[in-house]
């Protein structure tokens, strides 16, 4: 069984491995660039106060060159990973045996159903986790300076493609691409669904999963306004409300709300003496008026130290999922199948 | 007389629809048994159920008298239409069967691709039907199963790839001395091989037994017309017709038909299948012979 998944399974194998050979080439060239950067930058080895302007420098030493492309690729590559694995091995990979009838030549060899996509299963998740495993890896040490100069690795967008995180992606897009296969039993449609399925997959992490897997903490801090703050207003109705950038470097804000001293959210209204179009006092004036009205920051945020801890829990689920997925494929399999 | 196959009240729906409704027959062993029928009659469903593929909605199956499971490695399946791996050499087939049979022959399989003119090194998605259909009894008949099925192997191809198909098939069983089913609706091809027959007539069996036999006891009587109710002790109409003057008719009997007011014909294979697939339409089931096993 191991030989025939191999046979079946290379072509496309080796084409994404071959994708992923071209990225970890281009990371490991790179290599030297982003140290020698953080080294001559003044970055590497830097103490205090004075890394945040040395990590700036060297990011803006870093835009120019070829390691900034390939950071931005292998970012891209670990997010568009999932959805081909998905599409190019797992949704063919039952789906194809049941459109062109192969599936009752192989049935009727000395091997059990249960058995034939139980090696397939393990195959495939096997060769995605070390594939996403691999360029996650490499990616996370590559990376280690500018996420340090950058403290952003919490950062939604760069939080899944570092860590752990990616495998559990890959592998989960496989199984979901093989279990649609096995309900679809049509390789395109089972190949749109997938995508359907895994970009949502991708979407809905960030927007609900992650934050209620991290359980932000919420502060509640008087508002100064001596600091940079955004308003919009609408100049007939009064209506405003007024933004803050937190101060919380290298945590991930998942909500930042200006509130009154009941609680409530701040909307206004606005004196119009004071602020808008018709005021006469300018920024100042404003500034001053909104610092009366006693208002506070509330801020929801996961700390960066918990990075490990919520990569491992997203993680968990994930794999969770793909368990499930499984053992619902190997039983469909061999209970419901024709 | 051992069974290869046994149904009892076997039943398969897919939603409303009966693919095989109350099938009850015996398959004896050790013998090349043809499974003719009309399309719809249950054939194809039949052999699936048989060797794991589908299971039963109803009713009991026994295959080499178990419970039929898929990769079992006593049975071996050639489905219809011949499927194999378009993206797989004639030669990564055979390895195939190498790897996932235990009891697999590599000497017949590779003597038996040398025979046909099979291209080790040809990929089996531009092999033609014939070559297809080889290649899948092939593969079939190298893991040594107890029990080949065959589902309409020949049914796709061209009068000389069929008898090559047979020809080989024939081999099989005069070397390795394995009991093959084998469905078609072409009684043609399944005289040539078939030393045991079925007829299924709507998931029925509508008559089974010895070819030899089979051609020994049907005979057609033509005379004058008359009524058809007395036919006499041990003897069953199978199918009549009249014109004006004359009936014709289709008679199962043990006994040779003595009666000088009949003018009595041998009947080929072919007739006697065709006059009980025809025979069923008409008439109500308690019309139907009972093969005698």
């Amino acid at each position: 069984m191991i030989w025939m998944t191999w046979r079946q399974f290379r072509t496309p194998a080796l084409a994404t491995g071959t994708l992923l050979l071209a990225l970890l080439g281009g990371l490991a060239l790179t290599w030297s660039e982003v140290t020698q950067l953080a080294r001559e930058t003044g970055y590497t080895g830097c103490q205090g106060d004075a890394c945040r302007a040395a990590g700036e420098a060297f990011l803006q030493a870093l835009q120019p060159g070829w390691a900034s492309e390939f950071h931005i690729a292998a970012i891209g590559a670990l997010y568009l990973l999932p959805a081909l694995v998905g599409i190019f091995w797992g949704a063919p990979l039952v789906a194809r045996e049941l459109e062109s009838g192969t599936y009752r030549m192989v049935f009727s060899q000395s091997v059990s159903r249960g058995r034939w996509l139980l090696v397939k299963l393990a195959a495939g998740c096997g060769a995605a986790a070390l594939g996403a495993g691999l360029l996650s890896l490499v990616l996370t040490e590559w990376a280690q300076p500018i996420d340090g100069a950058s403290a952003d690795r919490m950062n939604p967008l760069v939080f899944a493609a570092r860590g752990i995180v990616p495998v559990g992606y890959a592998t989960l897009a496989f199984v979901v691409g093989v279990a649609t296969g096995l309900l679809l039993r049509r390789t395109l449609a089972a190949m749109a669904v997938t995508l359907l399925v895994v970009i949502s997959l991708q979407i809905a992490a960030p927007f609900v999963v992650r934050p209620w897997l991290a359980q932000p903490v919420t502060t509640v801090s008087p508002l100064h306004f001596d600091g940079d703050f955004g308003i919009s207003m609408s100049p007939d109705t009064g209506r405003m409300t007024v933004h803050v950038e937190p101060d919380r470097r290298g945590d991930w804000i998942v909500s930042s709300t200006t509130i009154t001293s009941t609680g409530a959210e701040f909307t206004g209204p606005a004196d119009m003496t004071q602020c808008g179009p018709r005021a006469s006092g300018g920024r100042e004036a404003c500034q001053r008026w909104l610092g009366e009205q006693n208002l506070s920051l509330k801020v929801s945020y996961v700390p960066g130290s918990k990075f490990w801890d919520l990569q491992w829990r997203e993680f968990g689920v994930l794999f969770a999922l793909t368990v499930a997925l499984s053992l619902f494929s190997l039983w469909w399999v061999r209970r419901r199948l024709v | 007389m051992t069974s290869a196959l046994i149904a009892d009240g076997l039943t398969k729906r897919y939603g409303r629809r009966s693919a095989l409704k109350d099938c009850t027959l015996d398959i004896p062993a050790g013998h090349v048994v043809g499974l003719v029928g009309p399309n719809g009659a249950g054939k194809s469903t039949l052999l699936q159920l048989a060797c794991g593929l589908l299971d039963p909605t109803a009713g009991r199956i026994e295959v080499l008298g178990a419970r039929p499971v898929s990769g079992s490695p006593q049975v071996g399946f050639v489905a219809q239409d011949t499927p194999v791996y378009a993206g797989l050499t004639v030669a990564d087939h055979l390895r195939m069967g190498a790897h996932l049979n235990p009891s697999w022959d590599a000497a017949l399989a590779k003597r038996r691709i040398d025979q046909v003119g099979l291209d080790p090194a040809q990929k089996a998605g531009k092999l033609s039907g014939g070559q297809r259909a080889q290649l899948a009894l092939t593969v079939a008949a190298a893991k040594r199963p107890n029990l080949l099925l065959l589902d309409e192997p020949v049914a796709a191809l061209d009068p000389l790839a069929r008898r090559n198909f047979l020809q080989g098939l024939m081999e099989l069983t005069a070397e390795q001395g394995m009991s093959i089913v084998m469905s078609s609706h072409l009684v043609a091809d399944l005289e040539r091989v078939c030393d045991h027959l079925i007829v299924l007539v709507a998931s029925r069996v509508r008559v089974a037994g010895d070819v030899d036999d089979l051609l020994a006891t049907h005979h057609r009587l033509v005379g004058r017309r008359r009524d058809t109710a007395d036919l006499g002790a041990g003897r069953a109409l199978v199918e009549q017709s009249h014109t004006e003057v004359q009936s014709t008719l289709v008679v199962r009997s043990t006994a040779p038909i003595v009666d000088p007011s009949w003018q009595v014909d041998r009947l080929d294979l072919e007739d006697i299948v065709l006059a009980y697939m025809s025979g069923a339409t008409g008439d109500g089931p308690d019309r139907v012979l009972e093969g005698q096993r």
